[in-house]
């Protein structure tokens, strides 16, 4: 059986208080000073230990392979702080052995709009990683692993080969998430669908002294993995699992170490790249008529567009974008694009209680998500009044 | 309980505190004996009975005189006179003795002792807030007094209670937080957002920042269409806003209610789509949980109480102008934040009602008296 470990990279473009006064102010949306500071926060943590591990793992070990997707917004971030990372990220590509996916430069919700905006959002972040890597994908992922049968229609027109899913009941019905499946609309593209259980015993459990399998190790986790029937086990998870939502005091670095040693010695086992793994044969088609994410507790879109203020928020980007592409300023377009970052909505979720409102607050740049929507609009507001100026001249 | 206002004569949250919380004691069974320094009239509440110095026909302490009036017209003498009165006071059946601030603390401490009770104290504010850091001795002694005598302290919110323990040396064990409480107001939210209106409701004291919400509203009362400001109360710093509002240009933008009926304070909450609490200092604000509990978005500032009951109100620091005019504008501006918000301020706010409020009270005094049962 394949092992398929892929890890997501992402940083966002946070905003600054821009307030409402400031409007027409010419100041900027953009806090850079204070995004550069938390990038170099969690590279110190996170990209550079995990980096360091996972490089060392590839060169002590031949049959060692993983994935990775970086967006846009994290390579201007790393090229700012963080050069090294980008050499280390540059050299583990190079062993051939790291499979890169494609995606949204901005990490955006631009899979939502008018078809334009997602082929060049794509093909924004492919030239990205043509220049930083030589690499052209033939994997897609989309934003928070949003799936639908559109997107899958939409994977194909692009050529690529595959797009990773949820291994969500939704979607799979029935079926189990560790067989490589074909998109019911677009049978040329392969479907990678995440093993949730087990992705989250990492990603979510691995450091909770509550968790009946406390504490976990390798050794047990490979036997897990081995004792699932099936072709290819999903471990699709965020890189900063690694170091940052999990501490390097958890030994969670020490045990992304001993996984690939784990896995090699554990017969049946072998790593496998999302590019490689869609070249098994698939065993059925799945359809999704509506998105699927890898978020919260309903696998939907209700992280980014579940309450009235995101979805505000949203069909006022969607207006403010057909300015901003009328406008024709490279600047407008861009900052408007980065305003369709998924982030930004998702801090304007409203909580409640609960292990998702948990998690929303953990990730979130404000005190509230009124504070989110408020600011949020006040520099879609400013950025309309400069896109209507350059239209009319 | 010894306190100072009690409707319909009230000016803040100490008079509301009182009446609701002996509402709900009563309901519950117990009885109170309330003593204010004021003759009346009281808003009558079954089970509670009123005395105050001028009930006494005759004049049994040396040097007394008759006390009347309101608040605003005291003398040191009439202090030390509502004192001895208190400290002199006919022990009946009461289990507890429960003061409100720091104004018959002295003679609430000497009726503890010479009956054998124990002392409750609830702090509403303190004389460095209500003075801008500024205190007048003779207060600041017998707050600090009640505060050191008193068997419990009842603070009504965390930030207060940590001003106690640093700035009276308070031992924070004997402290407890019992937050202010909102009455319901259903019918409020029916009425609610439909109009362009900021209203600030509270006294008009120094402590307030009501400066604070004019300045913020020339920031934004040139935006079309134009909101309507409105303060409602009354104060020592009207005069002196009045010529603000004036200077600042706002004399048609604002508008000056002075004092405001119950009724009058429901239509107001009913047609305003903001509320604002600049203050200063702010213990806890029941004015803005109140607005919040009639589903009103309100912009407070960073120190108060209220602040720590609920997220769904926005914070702001007292003096940062800039930021209460972007807020009220946020509010106007953007429906769909008016809306979320204003809803979620009132479902946080249906939590907090005075019956729990009582009930965390009365807790506080079985700790003592089954403490001194033992």
């Amino acid at each position: 059986m394949k092992v398929v470990l892929y890890l997501h990279l992402h940083q966002p473009w946070r905003l600054a208080r821009f307030r409402y006064l400031d409007l027409g102010s010419g100041r900027p949306y953009i806090d850079e000073a204070r995004n550069l500071d938390i990038f170099r926060g969690i590279a110190d943590r996170c990209y550079r230990p995990t980096l360091a591990r996972l490089a060392d793992a590839l060169d002590t070990d031949p049959d060692f392979r993983f994935s990775l997707s970086v967006t846009g917004t994290y390579l201007e971030q790393a090229a700012r702080v963080a050069p090294d990372v980008l050499q280390t990220l540059r050299r583990i590509v190079r062993t051939g052995r790291v499979a890169l996916l494609s995606e949204t430069y901005y990490h955006s919700l631009a899979f939502l709009l008018p078809p334009p905006e997602l082929r060049d959002e794509v093909e924004l972040h492919r030239a990205a990683l043509q220049r930083e890597f030589g690499v052209r994908p033939t994997v897609l992922r989309m934003t928070e692993l949003a799936y639908s049968d559109a997107l899958a229609r939409f994977a194909e027109a692009e050529r690529f080969r595959g797009m990773l899913v949820e291994g969500w009941e939704g979607i799979l019905r029935g079926n189990p998430p560790t067989h490589v499946y074909c998109a019911a609309p677009a049978p040329t593209v392969m479907l990678l669908a995440r093993h949730y259980m087990l992705s989250d015993d990492v990603g979510f459990r691995f450091s909770s002294k509550q968790w009946s399998e406390y504490p976990l190790t390798a050794e047990k986790y490979v036997r897990w993995i081995s004792a699932t029937p099936g072709e290819v086990v999903n471990l699709f998870m965020d890189f900063e699992t690694f170091g940052e939502h999990h501490p390097a005091s958890s030994g969670i670095l020490e045990f992304l170490s001993a996984l690939p040693r784990t896995v090699r010695s554990t017969t049946g086992l072998a790593w496998a790249t999302v590019e490689e793994a869609v070249n098994l044969p698939p065993r059925e088609s799945l359809s999704a008529p509506t998105t699927v994410s890898w978020a919260d507790q309903n696998r939907d879109l209700g992280a980014w567009l579940g309450n009235d203020l995101q979805r505000s928020a949203f069909e006022a980007a969607k207006k403010v974008g057909i300015l901003a592409r009328k406008a024709e300023d490279a600047e407008i377009l861009e900052t408007w694009r980065k305003l369709l970052t998924s982030d930004h909505f998702y801090y304007m979720y409203v909580g409640g209680h609960g292990a998702d409102a948990g998690v929303h607050q953990y990730f979130s740049s404000y005190g509230s998500p009124y504070d989110a929507y408020a600011n949020y609009m006040n520099a879609l507001m400013d950025l309309r009044r400069r896109a209507l100026e350059r239209i009319s001249g | 309980m010894i306190g100072w206002e009690w409707p319909p004569s009230h000016s803040g949250g100490l008079g509301v505190h009182c009446f609701e919380l002996c509402k709900e004691l009563t309901k519950m069974g117990h009885r109170v004996t309330f003593l204010s320094p004021f003759p009346g009239p009281y808003t009558p509440v079954d089970g509670v009975a009123f005395r105050c110095p001028a009930d006494e026909p005759e004049e049994p302490y040396p040097g007394a005189y008759a006390i009347g009036g309101s608040p605003g017209s005291w003398h040191e003498g009439d202090i030390e006179h509502f004192n001895a009165w208190i400290a002199a006071f006919p022990i009946d059946d009461h289990q507890v003795i429960h003061v409100h601030d720091w104004f018959g603390t002295v003679g609430a401490t000497e009726l503890a002792r010479r009956s054998g009770r124990s002392l409750v104290m609830t702090v509403h504010s303190t004389e460095y807030d209500r003075s801008l850091g500024n205190p007048w001795r003779e207060i600041l002694a017998r707050e600090r007094f009640g505060i050191v005598r008193a068997d419990r302290v009842i603070a009504v919110s965390e930030h207060l209670k940590r001003q106690l323990v640093d700035r009276y040396a308070a031992p924070p064990d004997k402290i407890r937080v019992i937050y202010n409480a909102v009455r319901p107001s259903e019918r409020l939210a029916a009425l609610s957002g439909s109009t362009r209106i900021v209203l600030y409701l509270g006294r008009l004291a120094a402590m307030k920042g009501v400066d604070t919400f004019l300045r913020a509203a020339a920031r934004v009362a040139t935006r079309e269409p134009h909101p309507l400001f409105v303060v409602a109360g009354e104060g020592p710093e009207f005069g002196r806003l009045l010529i603000l509002a004036a200077h600042l240009g706002l004399a048609d933008r604002v508008l000056f209610l002075g004092k405001v009926t119950e009724e009058e304070r429901i239509t107001l909450l009913a047609s305003s789509s903001v509320f604002v609490l600049p203050s200063v200092v702010e213990p806890f604000g029941i004015a803005a949980a109140e607005a919040m509990a009639a589903g009103i978005p309100a912009i407070v500032s960073k120190t108060s109480g209220v602040a720590e009951i609920t997220d769904s109100v926005f914070t702001v620091d007292f003096w940062d102008i800039d930021e209460f005019a972007s807020r009220i504008s946020e509010l106007l501006e953007y429906p769909a934040l008016r809306r979320a918000m204003g809803e979620a301020g009132r479902r946080s706010m249906s939590r907090e009602g005075w019956e729990e409020r009582a009930l965390q009270t009365v807790g506080v005094y079985f700790e003592l008296v089954s403490g001194a049962r033992k």
